[in-house]
């Protein structure tokens, strides 16, 4: 359906995000594109729509090339929809009539089919009641879900997304991925840029990983978050589902750890109370106890999440004397944590560490849907 | 006691020499103090050397500087012999100098044009035989020593017509050579240039512009003749002038001592009378004002138009097209607005026969417009990429895109501007009486110089125009409501839609 053929693409400023991209999108497909930022991903999605002006390559798109001079963009443009990071939606209309108007002035509809089609659309996104609202008294979860029913009002046969959901508050990215998400199960020939990975890896079936100015590595899902081949790619995958402190001496900034860590919870979509629980067992190993007695503290804390099996694990490794942490801890909060079914605690002694830590405490949250 | 005696017998009798000695004073005892001269009729060249440290005040208007001496601003003015009879009869309070300052001649001054040889010898052949038959005596007494401001009137009629029409310039707002009286143009210099007319077959066209601008304006050819222009060497120099066709002395005025306090309701009564009843002059406001509005809505509507265009010309970025708007912007909104219609008038339309009324039109139509630009400007980048992005990404045509989805947006953010900018284009109207415009202000302007009263004609002035500004500003307001869309009822929106229940 299209096809991308050696794209370049130079920015006035001598960067070159995209230096020969191919790739064909076929129907049906979904597509999510990940990978570092700056390598490019939105500029590739751009080119698709001709937003942005590729430098050289092609683009052909139903056996038209659009990026020959006197294609008409605005027809092509009309079969392609596309939702912006920031939403877009027009400011002075109201929510019926940003959904409406482009009906009417683009596919040359009547008012009432319009109005018909806007109104179906407004019901499936879970919006019927604020038909006559105007962009600015909605939230930002809700003006992206209008954005999404303007571009289903259109019938592309092509949904560009450029990440939907990274202008959104953490808590107003869930309803606009379930909408993607139900649209993917519809058929619809999607691309999505995204920094969500297990949005990424749950809504799509190609993923496209994109890094060194083009697209670095592509396979399904499994293939690239399970099984990735290339060293970057793993790097990347790896970095994503891990969270390191190095905490040395006694000063150090408890805060900037608890915000990180937050902040990967909200990326990974961790329970919050789940991430309270792992928050609240690091403090009490790590500062409250090995710190606290040690003279030197030296301790390496690591916290992964397995998207498979749906685990949230804690290690932390130590120099120096033992501690019997689960013996010597008067935390009250600590013990009854420990104490529940869905925690596990290990403890155990490194033999050949290359960077000299000779303890490790091993913990495991479990999640069960209450 | 009998100190006190003494010192008030001094007192008085200080005062009394004083009072005596007012118009003994000399001229040279002015040295250093202001006085007032009109502005280009060049009487301060009479007395500079009397007075090296006197720095004169500039007035355009005479009653102007009546004001100024009785405020205290100057200490003096010099004025024609002729012109202090009318201001003594307004203001007994006024004395004139024994020692006269000197004597002016005045001539006139003919066009840069085709027409300047032909009437140079008609004129001076014709000040020869009214020297000759005693028609310069005739007038000299009835407009000059026996002046009767409000009775004295000249025949502005019977003119054939069969060599053509000639522009004349006067002042207008200045007795007894030349001012308004019942509506009509009447003085000596309009005298005289009718009785011209009437020997030699012409139609006079008369234009009232300031003092200062009739010489330039001459000399560019845009009138035929300008009257009472006062010979001086450096005027030979450039103009074509006539002989002199009236010669008298010049008077230097100081305030002396009699103040006729009339009751206060009384003046008031009497000024009011004066400023509006009298002669219909409330009849020359509203024409006036109509003169304002109608130049103020062209500029609007025409300036509207210009600026939209250009815009729509140049909004895509066009490099040219913008670096040439920019210069005309910072030429035209860099130039005082008086210099502005001044050179389109005397300059850029000087050879042709547009009416000030128009050349105003148009200087204001390219101000507003320039502003217009500006606004735009504003308003089209106060929009977010975003907005153009998505409805590029819709597949919107540039042209779809400007007006359904911009310009609505922009629109909100330039009209409060826009409003401001009609209000300051008003008030920057009223400086076209420079280029003969009978606009609000100039007629206040006239009225004054025939009344010698400044508190009704500039009230009711300032008045009309705060009328004029509440309405303008009034409508724009209303359209600014009219096209919010976030003022829209929802029938409006579905309007003739089937609504889902």
């Amino acid at each position: 359906m299209i096809e991308i053929k050696h794209l370049r693409k130079e920015f006035d400023d001598n960067t070159v995000p995209l230096k020969d991209v191919n790739l064909v999108i076929n129907k049906g497909d979904v597509i999510a594109v990940i990978g570092p930022s700056g390598t490019g991903k939105s500029t590739l999605l751009r080119c698709i729509n001709m937003l942005t002006e590729p430098t050289s390559g092609n683009i052909i798109v139903d056996g038209e090339d659009i990026t020959e001079r006197g294609c008409d963009l605005n027809e092509v443009r009309k079969k392609m929809g596309m939702v912006f990071q920031s939403f877009n939606l027009f400011g002075h209309l109201t929510v019926i009539e940003n959904i409406m108007n482009p009906q009417i002035t683009l596919l040359g509809k009547t008012r009432q089919a319009a109005y018909d089609r806007a109104m179906e659309l407004l019901s499936s996104v879970g919006l019927s009641a604020k038909v006559f609202a105007y962009p600015d008294e909605l939230s930002g979860g809700q003006q992206q879900r209008i954005a999404i029913a303007r571009t289903l009002a259109m019938d592309p046969e092509i949904i560009l997304f450029d990440e939907p959901t990274s202008a959104l508050d953490p808590s107003m990215i869930g309803e606009v991925q379930s909408v993607i998400k139900l649209l993917a199960k519809t058929g619809r020939t999607m691309m999505i840029v995204t920094h969500e990975m297990d949005f990424a890896r749950k809504v799509a079936n190609r993923i496209l990983f994109m890094d060194d100015g083009g697209i670095y590595e592509e396979g399904t899902p499994k293939q690239i978050f399970e099984h990735p081949q290339r060293e970057k790619t793993r790097k990347f995958i790896q970095r994503l589902s891990s969270l390191s402190y190095r905490i040395q001496g006694i000063d150090f900034d408890v805060e900037a750890m608890n915000e990180e860590l937050q902040g990967y919870g909200e990326k990974l979509l961790i329970e919050s109370e789940r991430l309270a629980k792992l928050s609240l067992a690091l403090e009490e190993i790590c500062i409250n106890t090995i710190a606290d007695y040690s003279e030197d503290p030296d301790i390496i804390a690591t916290v992964e999440y397995a998207e498979k099996g749906d685990v949230l694990a804690l290690h932390i490794k130590y120099k120096g004397k033992y501690f019997d942490v689960k013996g010597e801890m008067d935390s009250k909060l600590f013990a009854s944590l420990l104490a529940e079914s869905t925690t596990v605690y290990t403890e155990s002694t490194v033999a050949d560490d290359p960077e000299g830590y000779v303890n490790r405490i091993d913990m495991k949250f479990n999640w069960v849907e209450e | 006691m009998k100190k006190a005696l003494l010192v008030i017998l001094t007192l008085i009798m200080a005062f009394g020499v004083f009072a005596s000695d007012i118009t003994a004073q000399s001229i040279a005892s002015f040295d250093g103090k202001p006085i007032g001269v009109q502005t280009a009729v060049l009487y301060e060249e009479l007395i500079m050397d009397k007075v090296p440290k006197t720095a004169f005040q500039y007035y355009t208007m005479p009653t102007d500087m009546i004001k100024a001496l009785t405020s205290g601003k100057i200490s003096a003015y010099l004025i024609e012999q002729v012109g202090f009879g009318v201001h003594k009869a307004n203001h007994p309070e006024l004395e004139v100098l024994d020692e006269i300052p000197g004597y002016i001649s005045a001539s006139m001054i003919i066009g840069n044009n085709e027409k300047q040889t032909t009437l140079l010898t008609q004129l001076d052949n014709f000040i020869a035989l009214c020297e000759a038959d005693g028609t310069s005596a005739y007038l000299y007494e009835y407009w000059i020593e026996d002046f009767d401001p409000i009775n004295d009137t000249c025949d502005i009629t019977g003119f054939t017509g069969e060599n053509g029409t000639i522009t004349v310039a006067v002042e207008g707002g200045y007795e007894p050579f030349s001012f308004v009286s019942n509506g009509k143009l009447a003085g000596y210099d309009v005298d005289f240039i009718c009785r011209f007319c009437r020997a030699y077959g012409y139609t006079p066209v008369f234009h009232e512009i300031p003092f200062e601008s009739i010489a330039p304006g001459v000399e560019t050819g845009k009138y035929d003749i300008g009257m009472n222009i006062v010979v001086s060497e450096e005027r030979n120099e450039t103009g074509t002038l006539t002989n002199t066709y009236y010669t008298c002395p010049v008077v230097m005025v100081v305030l002396g001592e009699e103040f006729v306090d009339v009751g206060f309701f009384e003046g008031l009564a009497n000024s009011f009378y004066k400023t509006f009843i009298r002669e219909n002059r409330w009849k020359m406001f509203v024409e006036g004002a109509g003169v304002t509005i109608l130049i103020t809505l062209t500029a609007i509507v025409f300036g509207t138009l210009l600026g939209f265009g250009i815009f729509m010309l140049i909004r895509k970025g066009n490099k040219i097209g913008n670096k040439i708007t920019d210069f005309f912007l910072w030429l035209i909104h860099g130039m005082p607005t008086v210099l502005l219609l001044m050179i389109l008038y005397y300059i850029v339309f000087g050879k042709s026969r547009l009416s000030g009324m128009w050349v105003s039109a148009i200087g204001f139509a390219l101000m507003f417009g320039c502003s217009v630009i500006d606004m735009l400007r504003v308003g089209y980048n106060a929009i977010s990429r975003g907005q153009f992005e998505a409805s590029t990404a819709l597949g919107y045509s540039d042209t779809q895109r400007f007006f359904k989805v911009i310009l609505p947006q922009a629109a909100q953010h330039f009209l409060p501007i826009f409003k401001n900018e009609v209000v300051t284009l008003i008030k920057e109207t009223s400086v076209v009486g420079y280029i003969a415009v009978l606009d609000l202000t100039k007629i206040s302007d006239l009225v004054r110089s025939r009344t010698y009263e400044a508190f009704f004609a500039l009230m009711m002035t300032a008045i009309m125009y705060f009328v004029i500004e509440t309405v303008l500003t009034y409508i724009v307001k209303r359209i600014n409501i009219k096209i919010d869309p976030k003022r829209r009822s929802q029938a409006k929106i579905l309007k003739g839609i089937k609504e889902w229940e």
